[in-house]
């Protein structure tokens, strides 16, 4: 695979070299006295540095809110008294690079795939992104204390999701391609062959691998929460801080529900159906409009949450958990609800 | 060519994805059986080969890939090169599972056609060997039974006009709707037990099974119960409103498998509309069945949809038809008492009997304690469940109990599937 | 015709049936000149009107708002108007934090007979909106960053809870536990330098419970859910307040909470503690000293001296100790001086109208939708049935523009309005950091102004002023038309 390096100081060219022909997502600091990352469109006059974001990238391929469609009644050309529908339906998508996200953001894309892609429906307008999209992931320059990856199948040098591969070395950063998708677009950066210093990039590579604490085994997650989840006071009991806010299902690269909500203009004539992120914690998610409600506890709700990550999801999507280990939602979370707790709690392991 | 075959579960062993492979056999018959309204039904031909054979057979085949609307479920972590094998292998004991491609070229919508327009392909290419198209096919990870499933982008509904509304109850309304486009309507395709998401623009959608049997080709009908904003839309729609339908979605009573056998139909309230779509389908049918019969229970007569249907039930011959309502009311010939003490005086054999029923949550579990008091086993108990619903095509994640989710692995479930899964209705 | 020169603007109405709408009525049998910018809507009392119609329409493109209704005493309904006067005047004062000009709405009382009073009321109304010109569209505001300066002078000393009697409370608490389903109380979180609510139900679980800057958490939040159940709760002095709050609005029983307290030292601003430890693996060491805490994080030591480092609401705390306790150990802390204003607030004082349209927009728009802010809130208690996500009635769609996430704010302050004890939990909440606590504290304000110094979360027995009235209002001034 196609390798290129730039020096660090280059870095801020380098990404607006290629936002010279798409939009390139990087992480951008919000300042604040709780200063927050998150993914913005690159734009001149910024200076790109790669802190880990706060918020996912999944907006690059499910934004916060999309028209789904826009549906307005007109009169009919040939014959007024009749009306028409008129649906238009196309999605809105545009060639994207996520730049700088980190192992834990990029197999939040693979994570997406395969309900969005690989199920027994296409969503046409995450294809339309996903298509477009190429990401370039850094590997992790340091583990945090929420950190998981590798409990998951992830890690921080992990390639799934990525395109391209960034690694920070002394002086300067190496890009490997890991796809064709990425392969073809180093290939048309003018950089210096990244070969001499890939030594130096497995190092570095090699010494973030070489902090992490051992992982505990999960391989019978899928079926230990299967297991679990009649036992009402375990679920209460681990939920019992939980304020059913959402932010973790906000945070997190893998959580993927959305809510569908039309929008008129007041007078029946035309209006659009937006998606928007929804939240599995929220009470409404599932109430109906008859009041009955199939998750009515937050208890209920968190069972749904864990159990998609690491038993249903794995169930019917070949194994993989849908939680890449990014502990977004533990430092997130406004009482510090750890994922990682009640999992181990629920498969009866002692923490790492 | 077809649609949306669906292939047994990967995971299952070799019998039980023979097993398996019988009901969707029977489907394909029934399929192909069907009316010449079914247009699609006809050019349904049934490509005798081996090959063919096997990807109903094969958990994993992908033949999708040709056949843009047929449903593959592949196995479990596969990878999309291991499907291939697998399908080959099941290629073997394609011989027996041959008429399950019948069925899927019975279905005239192309499901993910337009979703994926790479692999659109036209139908003639339908009846090229699983084996040549699975190399470039689509496989879905995640498997589901073969059903006729919408066309095109799935969260697009197709325009509608509303053709008349019935004023069932105080709070039901009976919604005919008829397609704008001529030739969509002609292609029209369900089996009884589908639902479809009908959208009032401006309020939503809600999900609503079509109860009129499939054999009716002029309208679609849902019927409405007033609850929330969609349906409160819905109730104020009159004739020539516009409107959108998503449609089918969901799996469908496997009635295939009931050929032969007694059926016991229990509907509650306005769990009435699911059965009705699938009863009269059997009636049209009933030289396929045994004796079949209906306990149709609401709170109170005025509470009965379908009133105008009633006496037409009681007389017909094939259809050994019981009403009752909760309390005793003036003038009212019928039965009168609670669904599952009123079931339980009919006392139906469970003997070759298959017990469909459908209604309020409380309703289904003191019914099915009734079935089960009566000697019927879970497997013999059919329910179809109503769970909110949003994109109606297994994404959204809304619906699912456990892992399976209502609005694709659904919402027809055996008692025997119910009690696999959570208790989270 | 518009009596006035130029272009029309855009200017809604609400007036009361009964009343104003009569008196517009007379004027314009009267035939007398009125200006065309007005939109009128009309309201069954001037108390139907609830203060989130006005942002609505100030925040959708209306460039001024008035509302009329019958003069004070002469209410159809006996004493609507005059709880839209303290409403109404809230809001007004609220206006400005947000960046709108104040005087983009009035409110007047015209009787149906008062014609020539209307004529009057609405020409000048219009005339002032034209003075300012089209509203600013919120969406269209220029990118602002600034960010509050948190070094203030506390009112009392600021500490860790090295003195604090920790063994004795959990003793006491262990003591109490037979009779109680839980005592709620903080714990150490997924490291020893965060921490989290603990839940505790037998006499192991106390064992775990902390004492000391870390718990910052309000647990009072969790209070509702067990109502009707007997549960304990440790609290700060802040959290009381919240505690007292939902006794005084029945959302708790007294009988059923038993409040262990002991004197509160002050917390830590978790975000700025973050931001200074930035990425690391492991905590090795936490230090507390009197004046703040030493942590050791992957062999590197960070010093967080506590008056550098307190949560902005800590500063100008006058209620260290617990309003009202069932158990209070501990040396009381004394407190002098007055509270400044709080460095949230502070910040948004010394900008511009503009620069705080500016600002909102730049912090709004990375807001998640998330309502973190709205489910930590401890006064918050419909948050299962919150008008934000409700389609009828059909406040805020689910874009995702600033506006709409903005307008969410607005009502969660209004909403609070008299309510809101100051504890910050929605801003600490808030994952990405939007400093939207300053909402709350200039309605804090204005009602601590308006209604003689009252405080929310004080008294148990108080009536929340938006709750009540008094005839004659000594601090709010009618809008004087022929001036
Ligand atoms: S972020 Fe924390 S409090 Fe909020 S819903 Fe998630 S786990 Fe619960
Ligand atoms: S569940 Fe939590 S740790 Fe796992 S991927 Fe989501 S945010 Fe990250
Ligand atoms: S609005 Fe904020 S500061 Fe006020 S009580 Fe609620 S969480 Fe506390
Ligand atoms: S907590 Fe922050 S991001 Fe979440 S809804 Fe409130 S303001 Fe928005
Ligand atoms: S309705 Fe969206 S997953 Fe079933």
């Amino acid at each position: 695979m196609i390798t290129r390096y730039f020096p660090a100081d280059a870095l801020t060219k380098v990404v607006a070299s290629l936002a010279d022909e798409r939009r390139v997502l990087i992480p951008v600091t919000q300042p604040a006295v709780k200063k927050s990352v998150i993914f913005a469109p690159f734009s001149a006059g910024m200076t790109v540095e790669l802190h880990k974001a706060s918020v996912a990238p999944k907006e690059a391929v499910l934004p916060q809110c999309e028209t789904l469609l826009t549906y307005s009644k007109q009169k009919d050309a040939e014959d007024p008294s009749k009306v028409n529908l008129v649906l238009d339906d196309k999605p809105q998508a545009q060639p994207t690079i996520v730049f700088g996200c980190r192992p834990c953001d990029a197999r939040g894309f693979a994570v997406l795939d395969r309900p969005y892609l690989d199920g027994p429906f296409i969503d046409p307008y995450y294809q339309a992104r996903r298509k477009q999209l190429i990401v370039i992931t850094q590997t992790c320059p340091s583990v945090g204390t929420t950190c998981f990856c590798h409990w998951v199948g992830s890690g921080p040098n992990s390639t799934t999701g990525s395109d391209i591969m960034l690694t920070a070395i002394d002086g300067g950063y190496v890009l490997e391609a890991v796809t064709e998708k990425g392969e073809a677009l180093l290939a048309g950066m003018k950089l210096e062959d990244g070969a001499p210093f890939m030594d130096k990039a497995k190092t570095a590579r090699g010494t973030v691998e070489a902090q992490l604490a051992p992982a505990p085994d999960l391989t019978q997650a899928q079926e230990k929460i299967a297991a679990r989840f009649n036992d009402n006071t375990f679920w209460e009991e681990q939920t019992a801080q939980c304020l059913s806010c959402g932010a973790c299902t906000y945070m997190c690269p893998t959580c993927y529900c959305f809510n569908i909500t039309d929008e008129g203009d007041g007078v029946c004539k035309a209006g659009r159906r937006l998606r928007t992120w929804d939240t599995c914690m929220s009470p409404l998610f599932t109430r109906e409009a008859s009041g009955h409600n199939a998750r009515m506890s937050k208890a209920q709700r968190m069972k749904n949450r864990i159990s998609h990550k690491f038993s249903t999801y794995p169930e019917n999507w070949g194994g993989e958990f849908s939680c890449n280990g990014c502990g977004r939602c533990i430092n997130n979370c406004p009482v510090n609800l750890d994922i990682r707790a009640i999992v181990l709690a629920a498969i009866n392991e002692k923490g790492a | 060519m077809a649609e949306s075959i669906k292939t047994t579960k990967a995971t299952g062993t070799a019998k039980k994805a023979a097993a398996k492979a019988a009901p969707k056999k029977s489907v394909a018959k029934s399929a192909a059986k069907k009316t010449s309204a079914q247009a699609a039904t006809k050019t349904a031909e049934k490509p005798k080969t081996a090959a063919a054979a096997a990807s109903t057979a094969s958990p994993v085949i992908k033949e999708k890939a040709q056949a843009p609307a047929v449903h593959k479920a592949a196995q479990s972590p596969a990878v999309k090169e291991q499907a291939v094998a697998p399908a080959v292998a099941t290629a073997a004991k394609a011989p027996a599972a041959q008429p399950a491609m019948e069925a899927a070229a019975a279905q005239p919508i192309p499901a993910k056609a337009a979703a994926q327009p790479a692999h659109n392909s036209p139908v003639a290419e339908a009846t090229a060997t699983p084996k040549a198209a699975a190399p470039k096919g689509r496989t879905s990870l995640k498997e589901i039974s073969a059903r006729p499933m919408k066309a095109g982008n799935p969260y697009t509904p197709m325009a509608a006009t509303v053709k008349e509304v019935i004023q069932e109850t105080g709070t039901i309304k009976t919604i005919r709707v008829v397609l704008d486009d001529p030739e969509q309507m002609a292609a029209f395709h369900y089996e009884p037990g589908q639902v479809g998401q009908l959208s009032v623009f401006g309020a939503g959608e809600s999900t609503f099974v079509i109860n009129t049997p499939p054999s009716c080709k002029e309208y679609l009908q849902f019927s409405v119960m007033l609850t929330g904003e969609v349906t409160n839309a819905i109730h104020k729609l009159s004739a020539g409103d516009k409107v959108g339908v998503r449609a089918p979605l969901g799996n469908f009573f496997p009635y295939e498998q009931w050929k032969g056998k007694n059926v016991v139909f229990v509907g509650g309230g306005i769990g009435m509309a699911p059965i009705r779509t699938i009863m009269l389908h059997m009636l049209e049918h009933k030289q396929d069945y045994g004796t079949i019969s209906l306990l149709y229970g609401a709170r109170s007569p005025r509470d009965m949809a379908f009133s105008y249907e009633l006496e037409s039930w009681m007389q017909n011959p094939d259809l050994d038809c019981t009403l009752c309502i909760d309390a005793p009311f003036e003038g009212w010939p019928h039965k009168v008492g609670l669904i599952p003490n009123v079931l339980t005086e009919m006392n139906p054999s469970p003997n070759n009997c298959v017990a469909v029923l459908c209604g309020p949550p409380i309703m289904i579990k003191f019914t099915v304690q009734a079935l089960e008091k009566l000697g019927f086993t879970p497997e013999n108990i059919v329910t179809t469940l109503e769970k909110r619903m949003k994109c109606g095509i297994g994404i959204c994640g809304r619906c699912n109990i456990g892992g399976k989710y209502v609005c694709v692995d659904g919402p027809v479930f055996t008692w025997a599937e119910l009690k696999e899964l959570p208790p989270d209705m | 015709m518009s009596v006035l020169a130029g272009k029309e603007l855009r200017i809604v109405g609400f007036l009361c049936n009964w009343c104003s709408y009569g008196g517009a009525d007379t004027a314009g049998v009267a035939r007398a000149t009125q200006p065309t910018d007005l939109r009128i809507v009309r309201v069954p009392c001037s108390g139907r009107i609830d203060p989130l119609f006005i942002l609505r329409a100030l925040l959708h493109g209306a460039d001024g708002v008035l509302v009329s209704g019958c003069h004070p005493g002469d209410c159809h309904y006996a004493e609507g108007n005059y709880y839209a006067r303290r409403r109404l005047e809230i809001l007004k004062q609220f206006l400005p934090v947000l960046g709108i000009d104040p005087r983009r709405f009035e409110y007047t009382w015209i009787s149906a007979s008062e014609g020539q009073r209307w004529q009057l009321a609405v020409t000048k109304f219009t005339q002032q909106i034209h003075e300012l010109g089209a509203a600013p569209a919120f969406e269209n505001a220029e990118k602002l960053i600034q960010i509050a300066d948190m070094a203030l002078t506390a009112l009392r000393p600021l500490g860790t809870g090295q003195h604090a009697a920790l063994a004795d409370l959990k003793k006491a608490i262990v003591e109490k536990l037979p009779e109680l389903d839980c005592v709620i109380g903080w714990q150490q979180s997924y490291d020893a330098a965060h921490s989290a609510p603990l839940f505790m139900r037998k006499p192991e679980d106390v064992e775990k419970l902390v004492w000391g800057p870390l718990n910052v958490n309000n647990l009072a939040t969790y209070l509702p859910q067990y109502k009707g159940k007997k549960v304990g709760i440790v609290v700060k002095g802040c959290d009381s307040r919240s505690v007292t709050q939902l006794l005084q609005e029945g959302l708790i029983n007294r009988d059923d909470v038993v409040v262990f307290s002991m004197p509160c030292e002050g917390t830590l601003d978790m975000a700025r503690i973050n931001q200074a430890l930035g990425a690391y693996q492991h905590i090795d060491k936490v230090a507390y000293d009197e004046a703040g805490v030493s942590i050791t994080a992957d062999g590197k030591e960070h010093r967080f001296c506590m008056v550098e480092y307190a949560q902005g609401k800590c500063y100008s705390c006058a209620t260290p100790g617990a309003v009202l306790a069932d158990v209070r150990l501990g040396t009381p802390t004394p407190v002098t001086g007055t509270p400044a204003t709080p460095p949230e607030l502070a910040l948004l004082d010394s900008m511009s109208l503009s620069e705080r349209f500016a600002f909102w927009h730049t912090q709004m728009e990375r807001c998640i939708r998330c309502y973190a802010c709205r489910n930590a809130c401890p006064m918050c208690v419909c948050r299962d049935y919150c008008v934000a996500e409700s389609r009828d009635p059909h406040w805020l769609t689910q874009e995702d523009t600033a506006t709409e996430k903005f307008f969410f704010q607005t009502i969660h302050a209004l909403h609070l309005a008299g309510r809101c004890t100051g504890c910050g939990e929605c801003q600490r909440a808030c994952p990405v950091g939007i400093p939207i606590l300053a909402l709350r504290q200039q309605i804090a304000r204005a009602v601590a102004q308006t209604f003689e110094g009252y405080r929310p979360g004080m008294n148990a027995k108080a009536t929340p002023p938006l709750m009540g009235f008094t005839v004659e209002e000594n601090n709010i001034k009618e809008k004087d038309w022929n001036k």
